[in-house]
């Protein structure tokens, strides 16, 4: 089977017709894909932006931003050259490099993370063969980030913030990393590519949801607790402690977080589409379609709709939930910290280890379905 | 050995309920996303007050005798009412009125006791100004008449809830002339008047 459309390997070949050495080829490629990536994930959060405060306000039966482009659509851009042009205050009593260091320890890892987001077999930063691995070690070192802004702010909501943060993320790795293992143990393997590939074949019946119903549930759960969003969103609760680590922040370094929090929603709701929904598969097997109708899957047509179907559907599922999230912050209210680590540590934790011993047990007894 | 089963069944039934509960939850939230906005777009679109609004205070200089009964009824004593005795017409000459409405809460209590109705209140209620000073307003700018909602070309003006006819919750798309539930001032004068022969008549019978 054709693995569809390879923009690698045809713009190195190009180049190498060109005459350059293979290296220098690929040398000029590596950097393409890398800012594709961060030029995508910072306009997802735009749109992101744009689309919590039109459903919030859609949600309360308000209009939402109106006048800055059609629909308001201007809005987040106009928020963002605001920010840039704010004066960057760093507080008298304040360690001037932790503070500095904490938002950049914070963003970094989130952006290093969409390496591993596949939108097709061949539309990928890097396929690494421990990448979903990479992923969720990445995001355990936002943590030292949110702790280090609390602790340099010299402010006690600040630092409250920092360390519930801190909890938070550190209680919430544990049962999404049990997770994504099912999943992992179900695949064989790390990469996310591979992952997705095992999803493929019998449409959205063979996506992972079927099979890992509570997983599913778990993932999103743990995402959204990782992302601080609403029913989690204690760190930050301004009602209670101004908000939080945030408190000191102005400027772009308070944009800093901002951009890190929706940058980290999108990563979180792409990589759920990866894990549970077949990434960049369509809800019926396409090759499948085109091999019934006659055509090659090597003709040109079909490759360039295929990979655009890819992204459209990664983008798509992962938009979809990132609606979810938004419909839950308006439904559920916040959640205590007593409650957020019960339900973590005395629910969470427990039925992920019950679900991948049962996913194991599964595996070894119905290896067909459950990727033996 | 039974006990920690029930316990079990008791711990998914509670996490079943709570997944239910947020699932109705969300479908609330889903259903309100399909109402239409209730915004009114403020320096566009504005709400006509009600007949009853109490707004800035409308005073008229020449109705007013100088009695001070607003003074006296005012909470705080608010009114300023400077008047000097005139010995030649044996009658109070006033000089100076005003209020200062950053200080009066506009309960109307002037407005209720004002023996000749010089005082009134309207429905101007855009009182912001960039001097707190400007907020104290004299007898020339007590005696000027708000602008109407309904006669500003840059404003649609948009019914109050109660104004709504019955089962309508929301002023856009009301069609020209819609009336409110139940019956109008003039109707139930009208309805007053007719009754009265027949009143009369039975009273003569």
């Amino acid at each position: 089977m054709n693995s569809g459309i390879d923009l690698q390997g045809s713009f190195v070949q190009t180049l190498q017709d060109f005459g350059l050495p293979i290296g220098l080829a690929k040398a000029v490629w590596l950097p393409l894909p890398m800012l594709l990536m961060i030029i995508g994930a910072t306009v997802g959060v735009l749109v992101v932006v744009w689309l919590e405060r039109k459903i919030s306000a859609a949600a309360q039966q308000r209009i939402g931003p109106e006048y800055a482009g059609p629909l308001g659509v201007l809005q987040p851009v106009a928020d963002g050259i605001k920010l840039v042009f704010k004066e960057d205050v760093i507080p008298a009593k304040a360690d001037p490099w932790l503070f500095t260091l904490g938002p950049v320890l914070v963003v970094v890892p989130v952006f290093l993370s969409y390496l591993i987001v596949p939108f097709g077999q061949n539309l990928v930063v890097t396929d690494l063969n421990v990448g979903i691995f990479i992923w969720i070690s990445l995001s355990s070192i936002a943590p030292i980030g949110l702790l280090m802004a609390g602790y340099a702010s010299n402010n006690k909501y600040a630092l409250l913030g920092g360390l519930r943060a801190a909890a938070q993320s550190i209680s919430y790795e544990i049962p999404l990393a049990l997770s994504v293992l099912a999943i992992v143990m179900m695949s064989n393997s790390l990469s996310t590519i591979d992952i997705v590939n095992q999803q493929t074949g019998y449409g959205i019946l063979g996506w992972n949801i079927w099979r890992q119903p509570v997983g599913f549930i778990i993932f999103w759960i743990a995402a959204l607790a990782e992302c601080e969003r609403l029913p989690f969103d204690l760190p930050e609760a301004e009602e209670e402690l101004v908000a939080g680590y945030q408190t000191e922040y102005a400027g772009m370094k308070f944009a800093l977080f901002y951009l890190g929090s929706y940058v980290n929603l999108v990563l979180s709701a792409l990589v759920f589409a990866v894990l549970y929904l077949g990434g960049w598969e369509f809800f019926i097997p396409l090759d499948r379609l085109a091999e019934w109708i006659g055509v090659a899957d090597t003709t040109p047509w079909l490759q360039v709709l295929t990979a655009s179907l890819g992204i459209i559907m990664t983008l798509a599922k992962a938009y979809f939930l990132v609606f979810l999230a938004i419909l839950l912050r308006w439904t559920v209210p916040r959640v205590r910290i007593d409650q957020l680590l019960d339900l973590g540590w005395k629910f969470l934790l427990p039925v992920s280890l019950a679900n991948l011993l049962i996913t194991a047990a599964l595996k070894l007894s119905f290896p067909v379905a459950f990727g033996g | 050995m039974f006990k920690i089963l029930k316990q079990v069944q008791d711990y998914a039934q509670e996490s079943w309920q709570a997944a239910k509960y947020i699932g109705q939850g969300l479908s609330v939230t889903f259903d309100h996303m399909q109402r239409r906005p209730i915004t009114v777009q403020y320096p566009y679109e504005k709400l006509v007050p009600s007949e009853r609004y109490r707004g800035r205070i409308h005073y008229e200089f020449d109705k007013c005798i100088s009695c001070e009964v607003c003074v006296r009824v005012c909470p705080i004593n608010l009114p300023v009412v400077d008047w000097e005795f005139d010995k030649v017409a044996k009658k109070k000459k006033l000089n100076h009125y005003s209020i200062d409405f950053g200080v009066c809460i506009f309960c109307g209590n002037c407005v209720e006791y004002c023996p000749t109705n010089c005082l009134s209140m309207t429905e101007e209620y855009e009182l912001a100004s960039y001097d707190r000073h400007e907020l104290n307003y004299d007898s020339v700018a007590l005696g000027r008449l708000p602008y109407k909602v309904t006669q500003d070309p840059m404003v649609t003006p948009f019914k109050e809830f109660a104004y709504l006819p019955k089962g309508v919750v929301e002023p856009h798309g009301l069609p020209k002339g819609a009336q409110r539930a139940g019956k109008r001032p003039e109707q139930i004068l009208e309805e007053i008047e007719a009754a009265k022969p027949k009143e009369e008549a039975a009273k003569e019978g």
